[in-house]
């Protein structure tokens, strides 16, 4: 448990996270676009450019194939580079080196070469961002063997997951939810932010975790959905509906075991996802449970997720599309009808 | 007790006369150390750093996104 | 190449109509964000990149095109998009979300289309390169004279779609004018620390094209330069990379604390404001008289004007509207 009264917003723990890490091993080293004088934009890399100078906290050109490609070889030379993709959404320019080059080279080498590679990105929406700035695309990394992927809900978790993927000597892709980060000028849920010990800690990957009890339902979710969930729970909870609310914390690795044994409990499946709806998470999640044992379950599966459409500017649309504690609230509240 | 107050100068008052606690990262009675950064003032998108002018326990006056100009005292430590 | 009177009246009123247009925008975007700024907040909400300082390179590169010709432009759209002739009222009704949008309130302010003047942007660094290099094969296979210009900003010259645009469309010699805007920032990073060469328009010799730099944000130099370029482009002697030394006078974004930026640098450059050294020159020099200028600039804020007026007054789409359109 947090030994500290210091509360820390996400995006101070990410850095931390890296700061601690980048103080014990020389080999760290951190690259991006506007992340050194800047902070990042987002604010991940916040104060490691005072304290460990230019040579290993590099801003770089709009080049993203260039650095992440370089990230590669770098690890693959020995360093532990962390890299930031600025916004999830602009993979599509570098997708090459992330899941042909990354994501596949300790296998190519039959586990001779390391690539100890983090790549950072943020994601999500919400505060009208419009399609090509607000994606969160869970689905499009996760399906990709090779790259671990770590999806933080929290400050405390954050930092810990942050420590786990620098020390992993494989490459992981951490997504971090801009709406979580605790900035000033964007709304964040208010348990976005924890106390946060100082000293380094890890949190292992294939870990979910169980934030919320319950015995009626199970909502499985991650990122910001966790907060919108935990809200929905406290709205289904003034009906009586005791709901359980699991923080998948890591997609790859992913804790099977962790939802089957809740819903093996609760009997009821709904999972929460802001990416898009088909092909993806939810899909995933659901399939897990019903290929391992469908009688568990004692209603349809549910899941609530974005629609598959490209995501619109304009609030009144983007707030239709998004899944909220009300709509979450609802679906669970269907499972828990008769005939459902 | 020592006050925790929005200093003058901070910003340019004329452009925008105010601001807000964007984030305080300890809770309300915890103890901090002198220099301790314990919040952040946000005006338009500029952040400003607060730290603890003395060591002690911290007493929130004004809370995350109220709004504060120059010489507000949003917060007092508790010298122990 | 020297413009006609006519000419620098209409540059003179697009950059005014730009300039207000940016300067009434950045006011609409900070309601509902004062004290706090809530960047999810207000009637334009989300992200806002303004272009006032920029505008020569729109207009004195539009001046030269048609309807048919084709633009793509980037998340700093606006002052190009009034350049060509984006209905006015519906781009702004777009940027405030609402149903009499160009698309309805789904793209928004980096995402404006309208196929009338053939103009397109995109909020993806450099991804506006190759449409405007198929949209000049497009042109050449159907023996129009029609040409496209693709606007950067100088970050994007280190991107890799822009490298692979401009040899392609100097391989198939195409109808393509591709306009890098040095601003000088690519968020907090300046060009020394960005680009390996001092100006982006000698990479035009690894293609084979020929390469323009236009200094100090001049409306006549530009005027002239992309003069050349469009018809060279139009009688079929290939692509030309143009790179214009401009600058932004608000930050990357709306709310950009731009501690990056050196203290005084916003106030030097407003003195030596490209419209205000526009009237100089056309009333001092090339028979233009104030009352001319004056009219014209007074029609260019009265249009802004109206489709600010126009757009606050629609209403927004239905929530479910969000639907519609994902396919043809």
């Amino acid at each position: 448990m947090p030994s500290s009264n210091r509360i820390l917003t996400m995006s101070h723990a990410i850095a931390e996270g890296i700061a601690n890490e980048m103080r014990s091993d020389p080999s760290v080293f951190v690259m991006g676009e506007d992340i050194a004088a800047y902070g990042g934009i987002f604010g991940a890399t916040s104060g490691l450019l005072a304290e460990f100078g230019e040579g290993r906290v590099r801003d770089t050109p709009i080049s993203e194939t260039a650095f992440i490609g370089a990230g590669v070889g770098a690890a693959m030379a020995g360093m532990r580079p962390i890299v930031e993709l600025m916004f999830v959404d602009f993979f599509g320019v570098c997708m090459d080196a992330i899941y042909n080059l990354a994501a596949k080279n300790i296998y190519f080498s039959g586990g001779n070469c390391k690539v100890p590679l983090v790549i950072m990105t943020a994601t999500g929406g919400g505060y009208s961002d419009a399609g090509q700035h607000s994606q969160t695309l869970h689905a499009t990394f996760a399906h990709m063997p090779g790259l671990k992927i770590a999806v933080p809900s929290n400050a405390y978790d954050a930092k810990g997951l942050m420590i786990s993927a620098i020390r992993d000597d494989g490459p992981v892709l951490y997504m971090f939810h801009k709406g979580l980060q605790g900035l000033a000028w964007m709304a964040s849920p208010e348990k976005a932010a924890t106390e946060v010990p100082d000293e380094a800690y890890k949190i292992p990957f294939g870990e979910a975790k169980v934030v919320r009890p319950g015995k009626d339902a199970t909502i499985v979710t991650l990122s910001m959905m966790v907060h919108h969930s935990l809200e929905a729970a406290e709205q289904l909870a003034r009906d009586g509906i005791d709901t359980e609310v699991i923080d998948l914390r890591t997609l790859v690795p992913l804790d099977r075991d962790a939802v089957f044994k809740s819903v093996a409990k609760t009997g009821r499946l709904i999972v929460v996802d802001e990416d898009y709806s088909s092909f993806g998470l939810t899909a995933e999640i659901i399939t897990s449970v019903v290929e391992r044992d469908p009688t568990v379950l004692k209603a349809k599966p549910r899941r609530l997720a974005y629609p598959d459409i490209p995501i619109p500017y304009s609030r009144p649309m983007e707030q239709f599309a998004l899944p909220n504690a009300g709509k979450i609230a609802e679906t669970v509240r269907e499972t828990v009808m008769k005939g459902h | 007790m020592s006050d925790i107050v929005v200093p003058e100068g901070l910003w340019d008052t004329t452009k925008t006369p105010e601001g807000i606690v964007g984030n305080w990262f300890y809770r309300d009675g915890s103890m901090v150390e002198a220099g301790a950064k314990i919040a952040e003032l946000m005006v338009e998108k500029t952040l400003f750093d607060i730290v603890a002018p003395a060591k002690g326990r911290l007493h929130i006056v004004v809370p995350k996104d109220g709004v504060v100009k120059p010489g507000t005292l949003i917060g007092r430590i508790d010298g122990v | 190449m020297e413009p006609t009177k006519e000419q620098l009246l209409w540059m003179y009123a697009v950059m005014a109509k730009a300039r207000y247009f940016e300067d009434t925008m950045a006011a609409a975007y900070m309601e509902g964000k004062s004290p706090k700024f809530d960047i999810g907040a207000g009637p334009v909400p989300g992200e806002m990149h303004l272009s006032a300082g920029q505008e020569p390179c729109a207009a004195g590169v539009c001046v030269h095109l048609r309807p048919e010709d084709t633009v793509t432009a980037t998340h700093r759209p606006h002052h190009q998009a009034i350049a060509k002739g984006v209905d006015l009222q519906k781009m702004t009704a777009e940027i405030f979300g609402k149903k009499s949008g160009l698309a309805g309130g789904r793209g928004g302010h980096m995402h404006l289309f309208d196929p009338k003047v053939n103009f397109a942007c995109s909020g993806i660094v450099a991804e506006g390169t190759g449409p405007a290099v198929g949209a000049a094969l497009a042109a050449k296979m159907r023996g129009t004279k029609a040409v496209a210009v693709s606007y950067v900003g100088e970050g994007a010259a280190n991107q890799g779609a822009f490298h692979e645009a401009l040899n392609l469309a100097a391989l198939w010699k195409l109808p393509v004018l591709f306009v890098i805007e040095d601003n000088s920032w690519a968020i907090s990073v300046p060009k020394a620390k960005s680009t390996a060469v001092k100006d982006n328009s000698v990479r035009a010799a690894a293609y084979g094209i020929p390469g323009m730099h236009i200094a100090d944000n001049d409306t006549l130099a530009i005027f002239a330069a992309a003069g050349e370029a469009v018809e060279r482009a139009r009688a079929g002697g290939g692509p030309t990379l143009m790179e214009i030394e401009t600058y932004r006078y608000y930050g990357h974004f709306q709310g950009d604390p731009e501690v990056y930026r050196p203290a005084g640098e916003v106030a030097a450059l407003k003195a030596k404001d490209p419209i205000e050294r526009l009237r100089k020159e056309m009333i001092g020099n090339r028979g233009v008289t104030a009352a001319e200028a004056d009219a014209v600039l007074a029609a260019a804020r009265a249009d802004v004007d109206a489709a600010f007026a126009f757009a606050r007054g629609s209403p927004y789409p239905a929530p479910a509207e969000a639907l519609d359109h994902v396919f043809a």
